[in-house]
C-alpha cells in the first residue's frame, strides 16, 4: 500500500469538522462495517420472506458481531400474538434458517432487542403503539430514533402502511432526529404506470434517498464480483464490446414450480416476476459503462444510461417468446402441469417462461444481441451471464481440426457454485492436430477463505449503514417496466408454447436463437 | 487418506501428494493459500485442529512441520492427508530429526502451492528473530502468538524490535471484538476523548496490544489497571466532560456495554478458540497497519511500517553456543551477509561445509 492515512489526530482543528470517530481507520479492515444504533422494523414479520431469509439474516448479523450494540428488530404483523409466541416463531426460523450455526447466548441477547405488535394495517392504534415503542426503545435499547421499515407486505397494502406511516409521523427524519428508511420488495409495480404510481407514493412519505428497493440478485458476491472483474482488470475491458463479443446470454432458470404464490403468480408470469427486475439488472451490470468512481450514484447513474439505451426486437413474433410448463419428470419426480397446481384458473395464459432477444444502443454493444431468459420447472436451478465471443477470423488450421472448437466463452456463475468459467479451445493429446473447447473453472468457494454472505444479510446491513450502491433506483424501475410493457402488450391475447417440465423451455425459444444461427448455452 | 512415509525425502513427499490428489479428484480445485505450522509435536494435533477449523469450507495446503531432537541422525518422516477428515483440504506433517530440522525449508519449499500466499504460523516456540527461520523468509504473512511465552509482554517488545510488515500476532487478533465494540460505540460521539483505561490480567499482551491501539488512535494516556483475569475483563474511554463508555467483562463470556446517558446493554464476547482467531488471520493478507501502530504505541519503537517487508534468512545453529552469541550481539546492525562471515570464520576448527545459508539439498548427510 503506497498511499499513508495520518491517524485523525493529526488533522488541524478544521477537517475534523463532523468529528469521524477516532477509532475508525481506514486501514485497520479487521474491524467490521457496523451500522450505528438502530431499529428495524419489520411489516408482515410472519410471512414466507421474512422467516425464511430476514430473520435469519439478522440473526446471522447479530453473530457476526455486525449489529449494533442498540439495536431492536421490531416485528408487526395481524396475529393476536404476544411477545412471547412471536419470540418462539423468530427462534424457529432462525434455528432453521442461519447460515453460520446457532448460538445460544447469541440468541439470547437478540432477542432481548426483539419486540411484536401485533395489528392490522387499518389499525391507528397498532400504528399508535408502533410509533410510542420506538419511541420508548430510543431510551431502553439506545437506538437513538433511527430506524429502517422493511414492507414484506403485498404491494396492495403499501397506500394504508404508508398513509398510517405518514399520519403518526413515523417516516420523518426530522420528527426524533434520526434517520428513517424503507425497505421495498419487489414487485415494484405491474407496469409502467404503476411502478410510477408506487414510486410517488414512497416518495411522497420518505424522501426519495431514503427509499431502498431491495433486488436481492444485487447482494450476491458474484454479481458485485462482475464489476471487479470488469473494471479492476486489464484482461476483460480491451474485448468488452461488440467488436469481440457476438452476444450474450443471460439466464435464469429455476427448478420449482410456482409453489404457493398462484395468486400473485399468474396475475404477474415470468417476465414480470423476474425479467422486469433481476435479469434487467445483470444485463444492466454486464453492458454498462465504466463508473467514474464506485459510489452508489455514479453506478446507478451508468445503470440508468445502459437500461435507457436498450432497444427491443423489431419483429416481436421470431424474438419475444414465451411458454408455459406441462406436466413432465423432473429430478426423478412427477410434477403436475401450471394449469394443474393450485389455485391456478383452468383457462391461465400465463407464462412460466420468457425468452427475448434485446439489444444496446450503445458504440460499445451495437449489433450485439442479448438473449435472456427465464423460467420455472426448468431442469436445474442456475442464473448465469455468458458472454460468447466471436470467433477467430483466421483459422491456420484445416477445417476437420477445428470440428469441435465452439466460440471462446466467459460465464459468471450466479447461482449456484459462485464463479467464472472460461471456455477455449485446446488441443487434443495425440499425433494429430484436433482442437476441442476446454473450461477452465474459478469457484469463489475455493478461492478465497471467507463464505461469502448470504444476499439479504449483505444488503440488510447496507440499509443500515444507509449504502445505497446495490438498491436500484425508482429510474431503474421505470426504464425497466418500459422494456417489459411493450412485450407484454404484443404478448396480450396469445397463448404460451407449452413446454414440457424439466425441459431447458419450449421450442420456440430454441428456433428464436437459431434463426440467427446461434443455440442456447446448456448451463 | 492417509499415507505415512517414514524415512523419506522431499521429492517422495511430492510425489505422494500429487498422486493423493490425483486419487482424491482434487486436482482440478484451487488452493488459496499454504499455511505452514510450525509446532512442537505435542502440539501438532491442536495445531492441526485450529488449522483445519480456520481453513473450514475452503481448500488450504496444510505444511505441519515438526522440529524433533537437532542432536540425531538426519531423518524425515512425513504423513501425507487428501480430503477424508480433513474436508476438502489436505495436510502434509513433516518430522525432521537432525541437522535436517535447520533446513526445513528445502522440503518445505517444493510443496508451496503455486503462486498462492504463504502464511507461516509458528504454534508455540517463536524464534528469537522470525530471519533466524528460513521458513519466515517465504512467507508473506507471518503470525506468531506471544501469549504461549513465559512473559508474554518482554516476548511482545521482542515483537517489535524484530517487526517487518506482514507479521502479526494472536494477542492482536484476541482484541478484535474490544476494538470493535469501543469503535462502534463512539461511532455517534462527537466530543474529544480525554482519557482510556484497559483492565485486564497482570501480564496480558492483548491488554497491552488494546492500550496500544487506544494510545494510537485517540493520543491519550492509557492507563493499564491490574485485575484478576480472565484475560481482558474491562475497557473504558472517557470523553467530552466526563462521559463515560465502558465494557466490563467479568467472566470471560459475557460483556456490559454502559455510555453515559444510555441504558446498558450486555452483549456476547467470548473468547475465541485458536481456530477462530487463526481464520480471522487468514481473511486478509496483506501488512496490518495499525497492528504496527498499536506495537509501536506499546513498546516505543517507531517507524515499525517503514521498514523492508522482505526479511533475509540469517543462519544460525542452535547448536553453537558462541556463534549465537555473535549472531545475536550484532544482529541489530549487521545483514545477513555479514553474519554468514563470522559463521563462516569460526568454524575453521569444525567440519561444518562452508554452504550454510538457505541451502536447498535436502540435508542429508550434513551433520556436524
Amino acid at each position: 500500500m503506497t498511499a499513508s492515512y495520518p491517524p485523525l489526530r493529526d488533522l488541524p482543528e478544521h477537517e475534523t469538522g463532523d468529528r469521524p470517530n477516532p477509532l475508525r481507520d481506514v486501514r485497520d479492515r479487521r474491524l467490521p462495517r457496523v451500522p450505528g444504533p438502530c431499529a428495524l422494523v419489520v411489516f408482515g414479520v410472519t410471512g414466507d420472506l421474512a422467516r425464511k431469509k430476514l430473520i435469519p439474516a439478522v440473526y446471522d448479523l447479530a453473530n457476526r458481531g455486525l449489529l449494533p450494540p442498540g439495536f431492536a428488530l421490531l416485528g408487526f404483523a395481524r396475529r393476536d400474538w404476544g411477545d412471547g409466541d412471536f419470540e418462539a416463531l423468530a427462534r424457529e426460523a432462525a434455528e432453521k434458517g442461519s447460515r453460520t450455526g446457532f448460538r445460544e447466548d447469541v440468541w439470547q441477547r437478540l432477542s432481548d432487542s426483539i419486540r411484536f405488535i401485533p395489528g392490522s394495517f387499518d389499525d391507528d392504534n397498532a400504528f399508535d403503539t408502533l410509533a410510542s415503542t420506538l419511541v420508548e426503545m430510543e431510551e431502553s435499547h439506545g437506538i437513538q430514533g433511527n430506524a429502517a421499515f422493511y414492507l414484506s407486505i403485498p404491494p396492495a397494502m403499501f397506500p394504508v402502511v404508508l398513509k398510517q406511516m405518514q399520519r403518526t409521523r413515523m417516516a420523518d427524519n426530522t420528527e426524533r432526529g434520526g434517520w428513517r428508511r424503507v425497505v421495498v420488495e419487489k414487485p415494484f409495480g405491474h407496469d409502467l404506470a404503476s411502478g410510477r404510481a408506487l414510486n410517488e407514493l414512497v416518495d411522497e412519505v420518505f424522501t426519495p434517498q431514503d427509499v431502498f428497493r431491495i433486488d436481492h440478485y444485487l447482494g450476491k458476491e458474484t454479481v458485485q464480483n462482475l464489476l471487479a472483474l470488469r473494471f479492476a482488470n486489464t484482461l476483460f475491458e480491451p474485448v468488452w464490446n461488440g467488436n469481440y463479443v457476438d452476444s450474450v446470454q443471460i439466464t435464469m432458470a429455476e427448478d420449482v414450480g410456482i409453489g404457493t404464490r398462484a395468486g400473485f403468480y399468474d396475475s404477474a408470469g415470468a417476465a414480470r416476476d423476474v425479467l422486469q427486475n433481476h435479469v434487467l439488472q445483470l444485463m444492466a451490470l454486464t453492458a454498462m459503462e465504466e463508473p467514474a468512481t464506485f459510489d452508489a450514484e455514479a453506478i446507478r447513474t451508468e445503470k440508468v444510461k445502459v437500461l435507457g439505451a436498450i432497444s427491443l426486437p423489431g419483429t416481436m413474433e421470431h424474438y419475444a417468446v414465451r411458454g408455459q410448463y406441462d406436466q413432465g419428470w423432473l429430478g426423478g419426480m412427477r410434477v403436475p402441469s401450471y394449469l394443474d397446481e393450485e389455485n391456478v384458473p383452468k383457462e391461465s395464459t400465463t407464462e412460466t417462461y420468457a425468452a427475448v432477444r434485446l439489444g444496446v444502443e450503445t458504440r460499445r454493444w451495437a449489433g450485439v444481441p442479448f438473449y435472456l431468459r427465464t423460467g420455472k420447472r426448468l431442469p436445474r436451478r442456475v442464473t448465469e451471464i455468458a458472454v460468447v465471443f466471436k470467433k477467430a477470423p483466421h483459422l491456420p488450421f484445416a477445417a476437420t481440426d477445428t470440428e469441435e472448437l465452439g466460440n471462446n466463452q466467459l460465464v459468471v456463475r450466479v447461482q449456484p457454485d459462485e464463479g467464472i468459467t472460461m471456455r477455449f479451445g485446446s488441443k487434443v493429446p495425440g499425433s494429430s492436430m484436433e482442437v476441442r473447447d476446454v473450461s477452465m473453472d474459478f469457484l469463489y468457494g475455493e478461492a478465497f477463505t471467507e463464505s461469502s454472505p448470504e444476499a439479504y444479510e449483505r444488503l440488510l446491513l447496507d440499509v443500515l449503514i444507509g449504502d445505497a450502491t446495490l438498491f436500484p433506483r425508482n429510474e431503474e424501475v421505470e426504464l425497466s417496466w418500459g422494456v417489459i410493457d411493450p412485450l407484454e402488450d404484443f404478448w396480450a391475447g396469445t397463448k404460451p408454447e407449452l413446454y414440457r417440465a424439466g425441459e431447458w423451455g419450449p421450442k420456440c425459444s430454441d428456433d428464436m436463437l437459431a434463426r440467427d444461427g446461434r443455440v442456447w448455452r446448456r448451463p | 487418506m492417509t499415507t505415512i512415509l517414514w524415512d523419506t525425502n522431499g521429492t517422495e513427499i511430492v510425489k505422494t501428494l500429487a498422486a493423493e490428489r490425483r486419487t482424491a479428484g482434487a486436482l482440478a480445485s484451487g488452493l488459496a493459500l499454504t499455511l505452514v505450522v510450525i509446532a512442537d509435536e505435542k502440539h501438532v494435533d491442536e495445531a492441526r485442529e485450529a488449522a483445519t477449523q480456520a481453513a473450514a469450507a475452503h481448500p488450504c495446503r496444510l505444511l505441519v512441520v515438526v522440529r524433533r531432537k537437532v542432536d540425531a541422525d538426519d531423518r524425515l518422516d512425513a504423513e501425507v492427508q487428501v480430503g477424508g477428515q480433513m474436508g476438502a483440504n489436505e495436510s502434509v506433517v513433516m518430522r525432521m530429526y537432525g541437522r535436517l530440522t535447520l533446513h526445513a525449508e528445502s522440503v518445505v519449499l517444493p510443496l508451496l502451492a503455486s503462486d498462492a500466499p504463504v502464511v507461516t504460523w509458528w504454534h508455540g516456540d517463536t524464534p528469537e528473530k522470525l530471519a533466524y527461520d528460513a521458513l519466515a523468509v517465504q512467507a508473506s504473512r507471518r503470525v506468531t502468538d506471544v501469549s504461549t511465552a513465559e512473559d508474554p509482554l518482554a516476548a511482545l517488545r521482542q515483537r517489535a524490535k524484530d517487526y517487518a510488515p506482514g507479521d502479526t500476532d494472536l494477542a492482536w487478533t484476541r482484541c478484535t471484538p474490544w476494538r470493535a465494540l469501543l469503535a462502534s460505540g463512539l461511532d455517534d460521539v462527537a466530543a474529544v476523548p480525554t482519557s482510556a483505561e484497559v483492565m485486564a490480567e497482570p501480564k496480558n499482551a492483548s491488554a497491552a496490544l488494546l492500550a496500544g491501539w487506544l494510545t494510537a488512535r485517540l493520543g491519550v494516556k492509557v492507563k493499564q489497571v491490574p485485575s484478576r483475569g480472565p484475560g481482558i475483563t474491562g475497557a473504558e474511554v472517557r470523553f467530552g466532560r466526563n462521559d463515560v463508555l465502558r465494557i466490563d467483562r467479568p467472566d470471560g463470556y459475557l460483556a456490559t456495554l454502559s455510555r453515559t446517558g444510555m441504558s446498558d446493554r450486555q452483549l456476547p464476547l467470548k473468547r475465541r478458540s485458536l481456530g477462530d482467531l487463526l481464520a480471522e488471520e487468514l481473511r486478509r493478507l496483506d501488512a496490518d497497519q495499525p497492528y504496527a501502530d498499536a506495537l509501536s504505541a506499546v513498546t516505543g519503537d517507531k517507524g515499525l511500517d517503514g521498514r523492508p517487508a522482505k526479511r533475509e534468512h540469517v543462519w544460525r545453529d542452535p547448536m553453537r553456543p558462541a556463534a549465537r552469541r555473535t549472531a545475536g550481539k550484532s544482529a541489530t546492525k549487521s545483514t545477513a551477509k555479514k553474519r554468514t562471515t563470522t559463521t563462516k570464520a569460526k568454524k575453521t576448527t569444525a567440519k561444518k561445509p562452508a554452504k550454510t545459508t538457505a541451502s536447498r539439498s535436502s540435508g542429508r548427510g550434513r551433520r556436524s
